[in-house]
């Protein structure tokens, strides 16, 4: 099985559960039931859990960690509780108390079995020994290798000074009839 | 001008796939609306709808379109056919195999539509029931109608209807919904499967996917049990419609029952109306038109109606299912590895032997070695195949003294294949320490007896892949990334042994590497090739540019040999745009393929360069691979 990182299929898990139970609360509360008290529980509910969840955590393993989009500010809130939010103990069990109210009722009886599913998910996660680490962004520090086309040359190429330049009698091939001056090249 | 080739490019890449898109869509919504109305108006619906309600017809309709997106689900992943019908060109036109590469997303498609049809149908509850216990006769006007089956369930409990026992599924008025659910069949069933969807959808995303494919292959092997429980969920019965409409027309006089039937109606009745005269009271009902004044001649009978999912999803299962046991036969016997070779960068080179294995250039393989793990399997394309035949035992022998590795020699006519794997993750890993550890000490000439145990690999395939297509284009532009290369090395492998008989007549092959050393992996096979074509005098068929992304370090091919490939090595990374101009250039009025294979924002500046205009009235055809 590898190394499998159970933390960021519970945080899908959860981050699905918030919205089904806010869409759950919305219907109960709309249609003004008899406990619809537990409707608008699991509006609030639903809404923590999806802002709690939103933030991805960093990927324990390798590779590159994909954030989801905006979630820096979330990322900065989340962070703050420091501990509570970093050890996925307190966070499965925070999932399994919000799940008890939400079975009292129809519209969030969905929700409830979801996080309750979500919250053994972290359970599994915790005992792995797995954490919460915020995915910070980095500052740009490698350098890209240039495109392929290059500008040209703004020096001339380095060459040795002149005398060495000229080209010796005896080595020539073939004389000229016409002495030729030291500069000519 | 330039609009027309910009519609011109745009329509040759994008539009088939529109075009399938749409049809699905207007599939799914002409299904849904039949539905809808005839729940709503048919008159074997009557005495159910009145009861239920508009959730009723949004339910049914739902369903309906749930049962079409779960058959077509299944039909994307029957690998072995797509490969077929890749193969088979004289059926599909190359449009039409174009198509095929987008498969999963189509399948993608197809299962968020089950999910959204069938998650705010559990999801969403009408306390509607809790409200018309309560509140009996007023009730229908201020509840929000949702599409839900719990809508339905509830409805049940509360409009337990007196007169009509046999369509009740509750049973008694105000029966808790909850117990509804979890006592009957297809309550229970509704809920599991609804989990079971929620389990698979959550951990089908990108990022689950990327991150820990085991999760999201696990739960997706859960299908089986959603089938199973979409079978019995529908066998329940408990929606029913009239058998007798002739004989007993919905909302007809029936003297003794005439009270009951005038409370139940369903629609809700303006506050003015009551006050209205006993007149108005009587006057037909839109729904029920002439049928008023007609005296009953019977009760109404009422059947269960057969569970049309059945129909529905049982082709594409029997399909699925033959094709797993066909593959489950096919794939039952090893494959024999025949040589290993290490090389630069972290590949390894893998070459077996299976009898009557045939495959096509571009087709990828997937293995699965149970001495690593049982459950995982890995694709890998196939960089290599030939027939190899030997004939006389003297020469197997002569072969074997030979090499100074061991073979396991091969009889006579078995296909010879192979795989590049690069190392990147512990399966990887750990199979190259499987095959490379097990070395012997070095000696120069091996006894051909002395066998290397190989651990044994099984192999699932071959599957088709978009790269089959580059000899069906005249040009093709192939741009490779890293160990991308592997679907165009096999390419290149075939025109090294016949290249006149295909309709392509240049290549261009890209190559971006970021080290030096993973141009070793195929600069023989390169050579090789350029070599022979500058021989059979088609100097233009092959154009090799390499490019090298990393710019310190060794900067050239070692070795008198390479020449070739040196003179085309360029350092830094292509530029796309001016790339395309020359090739377009070079080939005015022609189709292009692209293929690419590689990193995802490469892929993304080809796909947009396909889309856009070229002055030189050359259209380029996108086709990418995909291995997520």
């Amino acid at each position: 099985m590898g190394q499998i990182e159970w933390a960021m299929w519970a945080n899908e898990q959860a981050l699905a559960t918030g919205l089904i139970l806010l869409t759950g609360g919305i219907v109960g509360v709309a249609g003004q039931f008899k406990d619809w008290q537990f409707a608008a529980y699991g509006i609030a509910a639903g809404v923590f859990i999806c802002l709690l969840e939103y933030p991805r955590g960093k990927r324990k393993n390798k590779g590159t960690s994909i954030e989801r989009m905006g979630q820096r500010y979330l990322t900065i809130c989340v962070k703050a509780f420091g501990p509570l939010t970093r050890n996925y103990f307190v966070r499965a069990g925070l999932h399994a108390v919000l799940s008890i109210p939400g079975g009292f009722m129809l519209p969030t009886v969905l929700g409830c079995v979801c996080v309750a599913i979500a919250s053994l998910i972290y359970l599994l996660a915790a005992i792995r020994g797995e954490q919460w680490e915020p995915i910070m962004p980095q500052v740009e520090s490698k350098q890209r290798p240039g495109e392929s086309m290059k500008e040209p040359p703004s020096n001339p190429p380095p060459r040795l000074p002149a005398e060495l330049r000229r080209k010796r009698q005896e080595d020539a091939a073939y004389v000229n009839p016409i002495p030729i001056s030291v500069n000519s090249v | 001008m330039r609009l027309n080739m910009a519609w011109k490019s745009w329509i040759s890449n994008e539009c088939g796939k529109h075009l399938l898109l749409l049809l699905w869509l207007a599939v799914n919504v002409w299904l849904f609306w039949k539905t809808f109305i005839l729940y709503y108006s048919g008159p074997q619906y009557y005495y159910l709808h009145r009861m239920l309600g508009l959730g009723l017809c949004i339910s049914r309709a739902s369903a309906s379109v749930l049962n079409l997106n779960c058959s077509l689900v299944l039909l994307p992943v029957c690998r072995t056919l797509l490969a077929f019908l890749r193969g088979s060109q004289k059926v599909a036109s190359r449009k039409a195999r174009r198509l095929l590469d987008k498969s999963k997303t189509f399948h993608a498609a197809c299962g968020v539509t089950v999910c959204i049809f069938s998650d705010p149908t559990a999801a969403v509850s009408a306390g509607v029931s809790q409200m018309l216990v309560l509140e009996k006769e007023s009730a229908p006007r201020r509840v929000v109608h949702v599409a839900a089956h719990m809508v339905n369930i509830l409805n049940f409990s509360a409009r337990y209807s007196e007169d009509f026992p046999s369509l009740n599924v509750a049973h008694y008025k105000g029966e808790d919904p909850r117990l509804i659910i979890f006592t009957t069949v297809p309550g229970v069933t509704g809920i599991l499967m609804v989990l079971i969807l929620f389990l698979m959808f959550t951990a089908s995303s990108y990022s689950i996917r990327v991150s820990n494919y085991d999760i999201f292959w696990y739960t997706h092997n859960l299908f089986i049990v959603f089938y199973i429980l979409l079978l019995l969920h529908v066998a329940g019965g408990a929606l029913k419609y009239q058998s007798n409409v002739e004989a007993h027309r919905p909302g007809c006089f029936s003297p003794n029952k005439t009270l009951q039937v005038r409370r139940l109606k369903p629609e809700p009745l303006p506050e003015s109306h009551l006050e209205r005269s006993h007149e108005d009271f009587l006057k037909p009902q839109p729904h029920v038109e002439d049928n008023f004044g007609n005296v009953c001649k019977e009760e109404p009978h009422f059947k269960s109606h057969f569970p049309e999912t059945w129909l529905w999803v049982s082709g594409p299962l029997c399909l699925y299912c033959a094709e797993r046991l066909y593959r489950y036969f096919r794939n039952s016997r090893p494959v024999t590895i025949v040589s290993v070779t290490s090389l630069p960068c972290d590949v390894i080179e893998v070459r077996m032997v299976k009898k009557d294995f045939k495959a096509r250039p571009g087709q990828y393989i997937v293995l699965q070695c149970p001495s690593i793990s049982t459950f995982e399997s890995h694709p890998f394309t196939l960089t290599v195949e030939y027939l190899i035949q030997l004939s006389t035992g003297l020469e197997i022998l002569a072969v074997c003294f030979i090499r100074k590795r061991n073979i396991q020699c091969p009889t006579e006519k078995r296909t010879t294949f192979g795989v590049h794997l690069r190392v990147l993750g512990d399966w990887t890993k750990q199979f190259k320490e499987l095959l490379l550890s097990k070395s012997t000490p070095d000696s120069e000439i091996l006894p051909i007896v002395q066998q290397r145990r190989y651990p044994t690999l099984y192999i699932d395939g071959p599957f088709g892949s978009p790269s089959e297509e580059v000899f069906n284009y005249e040009v093709s532009l192939c741009v490779a990334g890293g160990i991308g290369v592997t679907p165009f090395a096999s390419v290149l492998h075939t025109l090294l042994d016949e290249w006149r008989h295909f309709k392509l007549r240049r290549l261009y092959l890209i190559w971006v590497c970021r080290e030096i050393q993973s141009f070793y992996w195929f600069a023989d096979l390169l050579c090789a090739l350029h070599q022979k074509l500058w021989q059979e005098n088609r100097p233009d068929y092959l154009n090799i540019k390499l490019y090298l992304s990393r710019t310190d370090g060794i900067q050239n091919l070692i070795g008198d040999r390479y020449r070739a490939l040196n003179s085309r090595l360029i350092i830094g990374r292509p530029r796309w745009k001016l790339l395309f101009e020359e090739i377009s250039k070079c080939n005015r009025q022609k189709n292009v393929g692209v293929f690419c294979c590689g990193p995802k924002k490469i892929s993304k500046t080809l796909h947009k360069l396909s889309n856009s205009t070229s002055s030189s009235g050359t259209t380029f055809e996108y086709n990418k691979e995909s291995f997520s």
